[in-house]
């Protein structure tokens, strides 16, 4: 019997305001356990819609997701034990600390104090957050802000992590430190679902690439199909968003 | 535990499956999370949320016990301070439990912070008794060093702890979810005050926290009777004085109501997620 998926998509649909915006119109996609996804597409174009509808911050319209089986929205306690996020935007308490951040967040999903604090060691010695994890939030740099984030999405182990921009700020350095950790995780088994402007981040770390535009899964398939033809990931990227731009 | 989440350990001897089974049922450590946030958060800016009540409530019953009070005779067989103080405690409790409620959420809402309770596996009730949980902490810690102020100037009695502790706590959570309310609605600082300035304090004030409801006409006796903040002081110098104006049971409940049509309004919000679920 084949394995269950990671995470489902059937028909989502996410209609926002009076004016009725389809920010996702009727999108299906299926990941599988273990892969790397590469979710690309414009500002606008329905990424974070999508990874809101997965991760509960918003309710879809129609359709139906689920997470290792589970349905996030008729289930969704279940669902979101399932799921780790890194968001896009800083959505913290700016006065709170790296270490404080993880503590919070690993309590709401329910993790006891004994195994929360171990699992906040290992996190902040292997996002190299030992010389700030007592500082505010406010008062970090970008790139310790984005691995401060990481590390709360991380604290309960979730099965599927989504990553929102995960780099956006961080230097090149930081950035290939970060890569180098992603891709140890996936190769461990962890599903990781990335977002990013970087088109290269997804090319060195992704297996499978979506691209989304107004709402539409408009390509997707394996990396080796967005590079046939010697071409980069960007490149097939940039030709399918100007074909659809005409 | 799946093959999956074997596959995913990158912690070396904690398995996932152990580490969340308090989420199945209630989600108990998530919400004692919630409450120490909320203390973290109050002692964080103690002199806005402890202090600044206390010496406020200290100047009312320095004024009330210690100038006016002893030169006015007891009332209702108790010293006049006495009769005033639980009106002063609930004035504190109310102010304590909204502030702490609208401004949590409100907090949350403008930083986004609210996506973090939103992933988390909260259900709507637990999501309730979060928030107002939290902001009850508050108003009790509050209550609590006002009492011990009370105490130092001979103001406090306790009939009936406790009819005092169910009142105390059920008037912060009324104003708990009033404050959440206000929160969801509001789309910038200056909304936080709007209920505050030209709904709660009018009443608290016009609810006979420093007076009788004899003192009052007849007219003013009998609108003061449709004031809803007449029957939580009542409620609660009753439980301290053994004193009540009120009939005990229209208060009992006019408070018992509220908490429950107040809860199920905002559980609902939540389901709906109003202003916080895109």
């Amino acid at each position: 019997m084949a394995d269950t998926p990671m995470l489902e998509i059937k028909n989502l649909v996410k209609v926002y305001g009076r004016d009725e915006r389809r920010a996702v119109d009727d999108i299906s996609f299926t990941i599988e356990k273990g892969a790397f996804f590469g979710l690309l597409g414009p500002n606008g174009a329905g990424k974070s819609t999508t990874i809101h509808c997965i991760t509960g911050i918003a309710q879809p319209t129609s359709g139906e997701i689920l997470v290792d089986g589970v349905n996030v929205v008729t289930d969704y306690k279940t669902a979101r034990t399932k799921v780790g996020l890194s968001p896009q935007e800083f959505n913290v308490d700016i006065f709170a600390t790296p270490e404080q951040l993880m503590d919070f967040m690993g309590g709401y999903y329910g993790i006891k104090k004994e195994v929360r604090e171990k699992r906040i060691e290992e996190l902040i010695e292997r996002f190299d957050l030992q010389k700030h994890r007592h500082m505010k939030f406010q008062k970090l740099s970008g790139g310790l802000k984005r691995r401060a984030m990481l590390g709360r999405a991380l604290v309960h182990t979730p099965d599927l992590l989504i990553l929102d921009e995960p780099t956006a700020g961080v230097d090149v350095e930081q950035r290939h430190d970060l890569w180098q950790y992603l891709k140890e995780m996936n190769e461990r088994g962890k599903t990781i679902i990335l977002t990013s402007h970087y088109l290269e981040e997804i090319q060195y770390l992704c297996n499978e690439i979506a691209i989304i535009n107004n709402g539409k899964i408009v390509k997707q398939g394996s990396k080796e199909e967005f590079m046939r033809d010697g071409k980069s990931v960007e490149q097939t990227y940039l030709e399918v968003t100007k074909n659809l731009r005409k | 535990m799946s093959d999956n989440n074997k596959t995913n350990q990158e912690f070396s001897d904690v398995s996932n499956v152990e580490a969340l089974s308090s989420f199945k049922g209630v989600n108990w450590v998530g919400l004692y999370t919630m409450f120490r946030r909320e203390v973290i958060r109050t002692f964080r800016v103690v002199t806005q949320t402890l202090v600044a009540p206390v010496i406020s409530a200290a100047l009312y019953i320095f004024i009330f016990g210690s100038v006016i009070g002893t030169r006015i005779d007891d009332f209702a067989g108790v010293p006049y301070i006495s009769f005033v103080f639980p009106g002063v405690l609930m004035l504190s409790i109310i102010n304590a439990s909204f502030a702490s409620a609208s401004s949590a959420l409100y907090f949350m809402r403008f930083t986004r912070g609210i996506e973090e309770i939103l992933i988390a596996p909260f259900s709507y009730l637990e999501m309730l008794i979060g928030f107002v949980g939290s902001a009850v902490t508050r108003a009790l810690m509050v209550a609590f060093l006002i009492l011990g102020v009370g105490l130092l100037f001979g103001a406090v009695q306790l009939e009936h702890p406790i009819l005092f502790v169910l009142y105390v706590s059920a008037v912060s959570a009324i104003f708990a979810m009033l404050g959440i309310i206000v929160a969801l609605w509001a789309e910038g600082f200056e909304q936080l005050q709007v209920l505050n300035t030209f709904v709660i304090t009018p009443l608290t004030y016009l609810g006979g926290i420093f007076y009788s409801v004899t003192f009052l006409p007849e007219l003013a006796a009998t609108l003061t009777k449709l004031n809803p903040f007449f029957y939580f002081v009542d409620g609660i110098r009753s439980s301290m004085i053994g004193y009540s104006e009120a009939n005990t049971m229209i208060g009992a409940l006019v408070t018992a109501s509220l908490v429950i049509g107040l809860g199920t309004l905002v559980t609902q919000l939540f389901r709906r997620g109003w202003k916080i679920r895109n």
